[in-house]
């Protein structure tokens, strides 16, 4: 396998060849769109960005397929050329894997966006890799179904890059992530063939080809089309909000729901510090009083399923605290008064904060939880999940605090820009251990990133055997350089310590570049696995060279 | 050469668990170190190494032309780890499906509601062959209850995949040993996803008008989101056949349904197919039957294989074509169908005629209707399965011929 592109590449000709394929109107090498195809969402080149450094790593050629036979000839072009190829869907990936680092061609999926069936016995749905999010779940509710895949970057991710970093949405704890809801796809590989996996049934021999493309994020192929299991539209949606004493006594209360066999749709667990900072700033613990805050964000009406209204064009002014009170109450909270200290000096804050969440405000840990599904049976399990917190010693706090997060819960996404414009920046570390090791794990993990930032975590995403955990950090720094070493470091020590304790380093956000570092200590020997199956679809190294630890 | 290799197993893992078989040795390794051992000196000899599961069958239809050492997993047959708190168990390969639910049990665990018959089988064996059926509607596809693998690779280095609940690491990379067939590695251990023993099991007896009336209630009822271990549709002959002097009225189907959990969603979900079955024009019928059904699934359902002569898998779409194309083709066929799962369901076909021109009827007769025979093999992935091969394995020592073009 020898590393693509080294040589430099004679643009004109790849232009013409480029236009042979898919016409001149769908390939561009403007520098405006070299530009934009740069980066995705990954806050480390945010920060290079905000100062207003040129990107390190543009595309040579942007290209806009709109049918498989056009990936198919440009991968066999790029192949034969030695050009590397970037497969790009909606760009809102945060570890950078969607990066041109050795150039090349970024095929951008989003032409490719047809929903061709939905087989109604099957409950399958057959759809192109390049659909939007958000109008995907559109066009499912409007026929009665839902693919039950809520990511906060709903509106900026298409399925095809869900698929390619084994996404999880907000309801995950019933759907699944979006893994398990795959039952066959359709892929262009890095030979130029166009090959399916499963279809859907598993009744073929060999190993499970779906299970090895998902999670693959364009090293393998591009992905160009899924044949996805959808569930029926809910007809009955129930939230409530919980209190309980502290982080254990939470835990431990999911667990007891998730390990009877009950499923809720979500269930989230904040920590102590953003438990105590929400009920600082709103009296009643509730979201409602912040909903004048997040008109940035899209506000779903609740009952028409995971359709948001658009996000209103003209948010009002805020200053530059409000808003980083605001962004951390997405992921957790951070009272407005506590920002600049938080900035200064991180650790500090981090363990006053612990101090006076564990030892003096005994008012307990949020929790918020949610059913859906088919009315009958969700009813009954809802009240035996109901029951069975109860029994865990959680106290139950009403509708409000369910139904105020279902509201917002897209907000996050639209937080992040101001605080980058102000100065500040924040990233979110995703991790998941087994139930035995979880408490060890958001010890560990909240100890070193406490070191270098303010940090703050939820419990999402539960299942039988564990859960994950989502550590939301903000910190400063006076220059992009020295931030980027505040960032690595955070990064650093914080996969590190969940390495540490038997946890895997993403939970769904994927790899990319920001973790490719840490994939031979994630996997092990094992890592010798991925490389055979990198060599086996990707014989000369052209997809997404550069990425995930792969060499 | 035979000689040396014979002399270096032996010291490797003793005499006793050495034997001596036609084209090669069987060895009994005791440990996963004892199989990476036994790996690098067959890569050092060029011999083959063939996995060999509880069924303990070793294959003679083999190029004589290569030393065989014949890989038994017996002797790993211990329960590594046992986490009560994730509901995760780490089990050696050599161990039974069945002998892993008696050490669960008393705890009040369980690997879930899979079928009896699969569970015969060692976990290995489960694992490294893919085949549709091995799956509950309740607990889903056995093998999305794999956490993790553990298993020893051509060069004899041991992998041991990352568990965790879920990642975005990367593939699953141990997706790339299960139903492999032991041709990427020799799989010693497991992490396995179990499940608190439910706290009800109800079963019932439902009559419907037909076989298509009954595929039809079942489907209504799992799209109620309706959860059930177990469920059955018998045809009036094969009804006959299984409930001795039953008689149906040529044409109707005996649906047999199990459900499990808290008590109240095990009612609701037995309740749930109930109001399915009326529906399409059914009714419940006496629950002796369904008792019956479901002690021989617990005991291991030997009487439903017996009188089986074929297999076959279906979509939900296609399953009644199938069936229908199926009993047509073979006179005195009869059929149920099981295994409901969200890929389709499994169709066992009987006939008591069995001659090679009934096969091959019944056989023409699924795949023209759009079923698939078991043991189908995915051929367009041939050359990437052998490219995969080539890239872990180039001397080809694991289980070569198997799964090959």
């Amino acid at each position: 396998m020898s590393p693509a592109a080294a040589q430099p590449i004679d643009t004109d000709r790849l232009l013409r060849d480029l236009e042979a394929i898919v016409g001149p109107r769908r390939v561009s090498m403007r520098a405006v769109d070299l530009d934009v195809y740069a980066r995705d969402m990954w806050p480390r080149l945010l920060l290079a960005h905000r100062d207003g450094q040129p990107p390190a790593h543009r595309p040579h050629a942007v290209v806009w397929p709109e049918h498989v036979r056009e990936v198919i000839a440009v991968v066999k072009l790029a192949r034969a050329e030695r050009i590397p190829i970037v497969p790009y869907g909606g760009g809102s990936g945060v570890c950078g894997g969607a990066v041109p680092v050795r150039g090349g061609i970024t095929i951008d999926t989003k032409r490719m966006q047809a929903m061709r069936a939905i087989h109604r016995e099957e409950l399958i749905c057959d759809v192109e890799a390049g659909l939007n999010g958000e109008r995907f779940e559109r066009e499912l509710a409007r026929r009665g179904y839902t693919f039950g895949h809520f990511p906060s970057s709903i509106y900026c991710s298409t399925v095809g890059g869900w698929l390619a970093t084994r996404a999880a949405g907000q309801l995950s704890t019933k759907y699944g992530k979006v893994e398990d809801r795959v039952a066959g796809l359709t892929l262009v590989t890095g030979r130029g063939e166009l090959i399916e996996t499963d279809g859907p049934n598993r009744a073929l021999r060999g190993p499970s080809w779906t299970q090895l493309v998902l999670g693959s994020e364009g090293t393998l192929g591009v992905i160009t089309s899924a044949r996805l299991r959808v569930s029926p539209a809910p007809q009955l949606r129930v939230f409530r909000g919980f209190e309980v004493d502290d982080v254990a006594h939470g835990l431990l209360a999911i667990r007891r729901v998730v390990q009877k066999g009950l499923r809720p749709a979500v269930v989230r667990l904040y920590d102590e510090l953003d438990t105590l900072i929400n009920s600082l700033s709103h009296s009643d613990g509730s979201e409602a009083a912040s909903e004048l805050d997040d008109v940035r964000a899209p506000v779903p009406p609740i009952d028409t399923g995971a359709l948001p209204a658009w996000p209103d064009p003209n948010p009002p002014k805020l200053g530059v605290v409000e808003r980083l009170a605001k962004l951390a109450r997405g992921g957790a909270g951070l009272r407005a008064g506590a920002m600049n200290a938080a900035l200064g000096s991180s650790e500090l804050v981090n363990r006053v904060f612990g101090t006076v969440a564990e030892k003096v405000a005994r008012r307990g840990c949020r929790l918020v939880i949610g059913l859906e599904g088919a009315r009958i049976r969700t009813e009954v399990e809802a009240a035996l999940t109901f029951a069975e917190l109860e029994a865990a010693g959680a106290r139950d706090r009403g509708e409000d605090p369910g139904w105020a997060w279902l509201r917002h819960r897209y907000a996050v996404s639209y937080r992040m820009s101001p605080v980058f414009r102000d100065g500040a920046f924040v990233d979110t570390m995703e991790v998941a251990s087994s139930w035995e090791r979880l408490g060890d794990l958001y010890e560990a993990v909240r100890r070193a990133i406490g070191r270098h930032a303010v940090v703050m975590a939820h419990f999402s995403h539960a299942y039988g055997d564990g859960c994950s955990i989502y550590f939301t950090f903000a910190a400063t720094a006076p220059d992009a350089a020295s931030a980027e070493r505040v960032y690595d470091a955070i990064w650093r020590d914080g996969l590190d310590a969940a390495t540490r304790v038997g946890a895997t380093i993403s939970h769904h956000h994927g790899v990319g570049l920001l973790k490719a570092p840490y994939m031979a200590a994630e996997h092990r020997e094992a890592m010798s696995l991925f490389v055979a199956v990198k060599r086996s679809l990707d014989p000369d190294g052209v997809m997404n060279p550069g990425k995930m630890g792969l060499p | 050469m035979t000689a040396g290799l014979r002399t270096q197993l032996v010291a490797a893992l003793g005499g006793d668990h050495v034997e001596d078989v036609e084209l090669g040795f069987r060895v009994s390794p005791g440990s996963a170190a004892e199989v990476a051992e036994v790996v690098r000196r067959a890569a050092d000899a060029r011999a083959a190494i063939h996995p060999v599961g509880a069924g303990g069958r070793i294959a003679t239809d083999l190029d004589p032309a290569r030393v065989r050492i014949f890989v038994s997993t017996h002797r790993l047959d211990q329960v590594l780890q046992l986490d009560e708190a994730s509901l995760l168990v780490h089990a050696q390969v050599g161990l039974r499906g069945s002998d892993l639910e008696h050490v669960l049990a008393p705890r009040n665990l369980t690997l879930g509601d899979y079928p009896a018959s699969m569970l015969a089988s060692s976990i290995g064996g489960i694992l490294a062959v893919r085949t549709p059926g091995k799956s509950s509607a309740r607990h889903g596809f056995f093998e999305d209850a794999v956490v993790g693998v553990s298993a020893v690779l051509a060069d004899g280095r041991s992998v041991h995949t990352r568990v965790a609940p879920r990642r975005a690491t990367g593939p699953d990379l141990a997706r790339v040993l299960c139903g492999s067939e032991g041709t990427i590695g020799v799989l010693t251990s497991a992490v396995l996803r179990i499940h608190a023993r439910p706290e009800a099991r109800l079963v019932a007896a439902y009559l419907l008008p037909s076989i298509d009336a009954a595929v039809s209630a079942v489907y209504l009822a799992l799209r109620e989101e309706c959860s059930p271990s177990g469920l059955r549709i018998y045809d009036a002959p094969q009804a006959a056949t299984h409930f001795d002097g039953l008689v149906l009225p040529a044409g109707q189907a005996l649906l047999c349904a199990a459900t499990a959990g808290p008590t109240d969603l095990a009612t609701c979900d037995r309740d749930l197919v109930t109001s399915a079955v009326v529906a399409e024009g059914g009714h419940a019928t006496d629950i002796a039957l369904a008792e019956l059904w479901w002690r021989r699934v617990q005991d291991g359902d030997v009487h439903s294989t017996s009188h089986v002569q074929l297999q076959a898998m279906a979509t939900p779409p296609r399953l009644r074509a199938v069936y229908r194309a199926a009993i047509a083709a073979v006179p005195g066929a009869r059929a149920h169908i099981s295994r409901f799962d969200a890929d389709g369901a499994v169709l066992f076909l009987g006939w008591d005629d069995d001659t090679p021109r009934a096969h091959e009827a019944a056989r023409h007769a699924v795949t023209s209707a759009g079923g698939w025979l078991l043991g189908s093999r995915a051929e367009k992935w041939n050359s990437y399965l052998r490219e995969l091969r080539a890239a872990l394995d180039p001397h080809q020592v694991m289980n070569p011929g198997t799964l090959a073009t």
